[in-house]
């Protein structure tokens, strides 16, 4: 077997060719890598989705694949999109309180106007 | 043959062309007027792995499962680079520049307080930020127009700015247990 075999194709037990498409993304330096993505995604499904994007576009693929099956593996009932939902709250949280902050700012703004107002006359 | 209550196959059944059992572990979350829900999960996902995912979760659990991975599926389909990942990037993005904001206009409120107390003071002095200010302080931040977003949300996935934001899941999990978490599939906005 070729001792540089990439992380998937180690994982995989099988031999990894010259046009691997998965040996640019997968290093054997970092088995877990492939091994969260395999069981969440599965090899075969991978492979298809990588060969249906340009290359200059698959190591951000892989990417985010990794991240959304960390995600998964962690949060076995919601994934990434947990986060998702976080960001949402929070951001709105956020404009509430930057709407009342800039609402006090005008009041404040005004009763400064009517402060310098009061004190020349 | 056909899920609880049934006479036909699931969809999972349908798709995969096989008897669909009374305890078909697919029925109760992929009914048959909806083909497309488990065709889109199957596709990214495949249907082993959504088995395998389901049965190792509670049942009480299983529906919201499929929905969240129904979603994943969705957005991997309409942008096969980024995913979810692109979202995830946006409404960080967008947290950032809602936060450079409060705290310009914290500042702002700051510097009003600070004049209402010292009213001897010039009144010529200029304690409120003005616009060059606000423009200066936000515009250092180099936050993302959010109208620009695939530009923008591949210069923050190529220049690592999610992977220093989100290092790793499990720092962000430690988020969820900093912040009330409402239940994130009945916020419409997630399903539009």
């Amino acid at each position: 077997m070729n001792p540089k075999r990439c992380a998937a194709c180690k994982y995989l037990r099988r031999r990894c060719p010259k046009d691997c498409i998965f040996s640019p993304y997968f290093p054997p330096s970092d088995p877990d890598k492939f091994a969260c993505i395999h069981r969440i995604y599965g090899a075969g499904n991978v492979s298809k989705m990588l060969q249906q994007i340009p290359v200059q576009t698959r190591a951000e693929a892989v990417e985010s694949l990794s991240f959304e099956a960390k995600c998964r593996v962690e949060d076995p009932v919601y994934g990434c999109v947990g986060i998702i939902s976080l960001l949402q709250t929070e951001i709105q949280k956020t404009q509430t309180l930057l709407a009342r902050t800039q609402a006090e700012i005008t009041v404040a703004q005004a009763k400064h106007s009517q402060t310098q107002v009061n004190e020349f006359m | 043959m056909g899920g609880p209550g049934s006479s036909s196959p699931c969809a999972s059944c349908k798709l995969l062309r096989r008897r669909c059992a009374k305890d078909c572990i697919f029925a109760p979350y992929f009914p048959p007027d909806d083909p497309h829900k488990f065709a889109i999960v199957h596709k990214v996902f495949g249907a082993s792995n959504v088995s395998k995912m389901l049965q190792e979760l509670p049942v009480h659990q299983r529906a919201d499962a499929v929905n969240s991975l129904v979603f994943e599926a969705n957005a991997r389909v309409r942008d096969p680079v980024y995913g979810c990942v692109g979202a995830i990037s946006y409404l960080q993005n967008q947290v950032s520049q809602l936060q450079m904001q409060l705290a310009v206009a914290q500042a702002e409120i700051l510097c009003i307080q600070m004049q209402h107390e010292q009213p001897l003071q010039s009144h010529h002095q200029v304690l409120e930020l003005d616009q060059d200010e606000k423009a200066l302080l936000l515009n250092n931040n180099n936050i993302n127009n959010c109208n620009n977003d695939n530009n923008n949300l591949g210069y923050a996935m190529s220049s690592g700015q999610f992977n220093s934001n989100f290092a790793s899941p499990s720092s962000i999990m430690q988020m969820q247990m900093q912040m009330q978490m409402q239940d994130p599939l009945k916020q419409e906005s997630l399903w539009t």
